[in-house]
């Protein structure tokens, strides 16, 4: 137990007749930096919700660090900042951050908790004359007032610009390096991508995937081999084109060939398994022309999941 | 829990429409009202000066605590300021106890604003009658921050603004704010709880002592008041 940050042991949640959270299952461990991903609506604000205790489960259990979420947050073990955390108004910056720091029993200092979130600046402005993204770090800065051991995070970087956003992912992976455990909520999938060790992926209250952002992809039949088949070389080695061949190759999940420029087809396929691909693509006596491997990004892969469980979920629903 | 109350009580403190709503406002009504009744007459079985200082500490601080509880709340309920608060190690009345906290201090200068300027204009009271009257009227706002939690928890900021405007005008046209009520309005007036506060008033004529009736209704409209701000309050809990 001493290894487990958060549990959801077959939590379920429903508002009237949508089922928001659906049988979760989940064990957070000390000092992991976990993304939560899903499409809007998959159930990822509810369960955070329940994580923190603000919503009961209709079914099952929700712990943190072995006890209700309630008794955690009031040893100081959890920060935590909201996607719809509205701040005091007529107050400073500084003010709301002291007051953080003060209420938290593991509280920090105010100057290098105003430091970590990147808000020495405007820490003399009230808070009702922020900009969208200074108010993200100003709940930022409320998430690590003190020295918590899990962070949680719905959705920081939402309303923030491109540059912005990257100077955030490095305050978030200094709350990681310094050992906390972090979940995070987003639906940017390059910030899961590039912060997060572990990923789950939620859709319709279900998580349907669970691991590193690179098996994630591979789950998804994650890389794409590319190349050009030109009639000139199909002469020489006196083998006719043949689709088929290319249909036999182990792994293929899709194929698209097309011949745009006469005597030039160009293929693409995506597969689970591009090296036994292209193998076969040789042992076939083929010339490949431009051959390109590329894996397909956690965009990519993210869509190729939940889509295939839309399309389950359509044909079990067509069967009854 | 100290520390928000403080930050509260300064917030609120900096708050320009607070300052001049109940503050600057009751304190020149003050000055209409006696010079249109004639500052030599009666109102209510008291000298006009001294009962529309009354009055108007009273319309002073109902419109501090209404202003200050009901629409901070049900404001900060919709923000998610209400959540974000649930997520510190403070218990959850941290948040309640410091807005009627806050808005309590707030009275003080509504009503002592309006006592100096009572004062200035001739009203004499002994020191104990000055002391008691202004920790009557303080005590007494209890009643109505008890009334603005439970209605900052019972609707939408944009259903709350018009109900505290109309609880508070309402209660303060037929309690004596503007004018002393009698004849059959008065048999009504009984159970307003504003009539009641201003009623507090009488014990500063020769004669009169606390008027007990009025102090057993304020305490019976408290009781009821903080019973259903706990209800609604944990009916906010429960929905997150």
């Amino acid at each position: 137990m001493a290894s487990e940050v958060a549990a959801f042991r077959g939590v379920g949640k429903s508002y009237g007749r949508v089922r928001a959270v659906d049988g979760l299952d989940l064990v957070l461990r000390p000092g992991e930096t976990v993304a939560l991903l899903g499409p809007n609506g998959a159930g990822k604000s509810t369960s955070l919700d329940l994580l923190l205790g603000l919503r009961e489960p209709d079914q099952g259990s929700v712990t943190l660090f072995g006890g209700t979420p309630r008794a955690a947050i009031a040893d100081g073990r959890v920060g935590a900042m909201l996607q719809s955390g509205g701040l005091m108004t007529d107050v400073k910056v500084r003010e709301l951050v002291e007051l953080a720091c003060k209420v938290h029993p593991r509280g920090r200092s105010v100057t290098g908790v105003l430091t970590d979130a990147g808000i020495t600046e405007i820490a003399e402005r009230r808070v009702d004359k922020l900009s969208g993204g200074q108010e993200q770090r100003v709940r930022f800065a409320l998430a690590i007032a003190g020295d918590s051991d899990l962070i949680v995070l719905d959705e920081p970087t939402t309303g923030m610009d491109v540059s912005v956003r990257q100077g955030f992912w490095a305050s978030m992976r200094a709350q990681a390096d310094a050992g906390r455990t972090v979940l995070f909520a987003t639906h940017y999938l390059e910030e899961a991508d590039s912060i997060a060790d572990r990923v789950l992926v939620l859709h319709r209250g279900r998580l349907i995937a669970d691991g590193s952002s690179a098996e994630i992809k591979a789950r998804a039949g994650a890389r794409r081999i590319a190349f050009e088949i030109h009639d000139v070389d199909l002469s020489s080695a006196a083998v006719p084109f043949d689709e088929t061949v290319l249909r036999a190759l182990p792994g293929v999940q899709s194929l698209d060939v097309t011949a745009r420029v006469p005597g030039v087809r160009t293929v693409r396929i995506r597969t689970a398994d591009a090296d036994a691909g292209v193998a076969g693509i040789y042992r076939a006596g083929l010339y490949p022309r431009g051959l390109e491997v590329t894996g397909v990004g956690l965009e990519q892969a993210f869509l190729t999941i939940t889509g295939e469980l839309d399309k389950q979920d359509l044909a079990e629903e067509s069967a009854r | 829990m100290t520390t928000l109350i403080k930050l509260e009580i300064l917030r609120t403190l900096r708050n320009r429409r607070y300052l001049f709503f109940t503050v600057v406002y009751p304190a020149l009504m003050y000055v209409f009202f006696i010079n249109a009744y004639g500052s030599g007459n009666q109102a209510g079985g008291l000298p006009v000066k001294t009962y529309f200082m009354v009055s108007m500490a009273t319309f002073g601080a109902v419109g501090a605590v209404l202003s200050g509880s009901a629409q901070r709340i049900s404001l900060e309920r919709k923000s998610g300021w209400v959540r974000q608060l649930r997520l510190t190690a403070l218990p959850g009345r941290a948040y309640t106890v410091g807005k009627i906290a806050s808005t309590a201090v707030t009275t003080l200068p509504a009503i002592l604003v309006v006592f100096v300027v009572g004062a200035t204009q001739g009203v004499s009271l002994s020191a104990p009658q000055w002391i008691g009257l202004a920790a009557a009227l303080w005590l007494g706002s209890f009643v109505f921050a008890a009334l603005g939690v439970a209605l900052g928890y019972a609707a939408a900021p944009d259903a709350v603004q018009p109900i505290v405007m109309i609880t508070y005008m309402a209660m303060a046209l037929l309690g004596g704010t503007w004018f002393p009520v009698s004849g059959s309005l008065e048999k009504f007036a009984r159970f307003n709880p504003v009539f009641l506060y201003n009623k507090l008033a009488t014990f500063t004529q020769p004669g009169h002592s606390l008027d007990l009736v009025a102090v057993a209704g304020l305490a019976a409209f408290f009781a009821v008041f903080t019973a259903a701000a706990a209800a609604l309050y944990r009916r906010d809990t429960r929905r997150a």
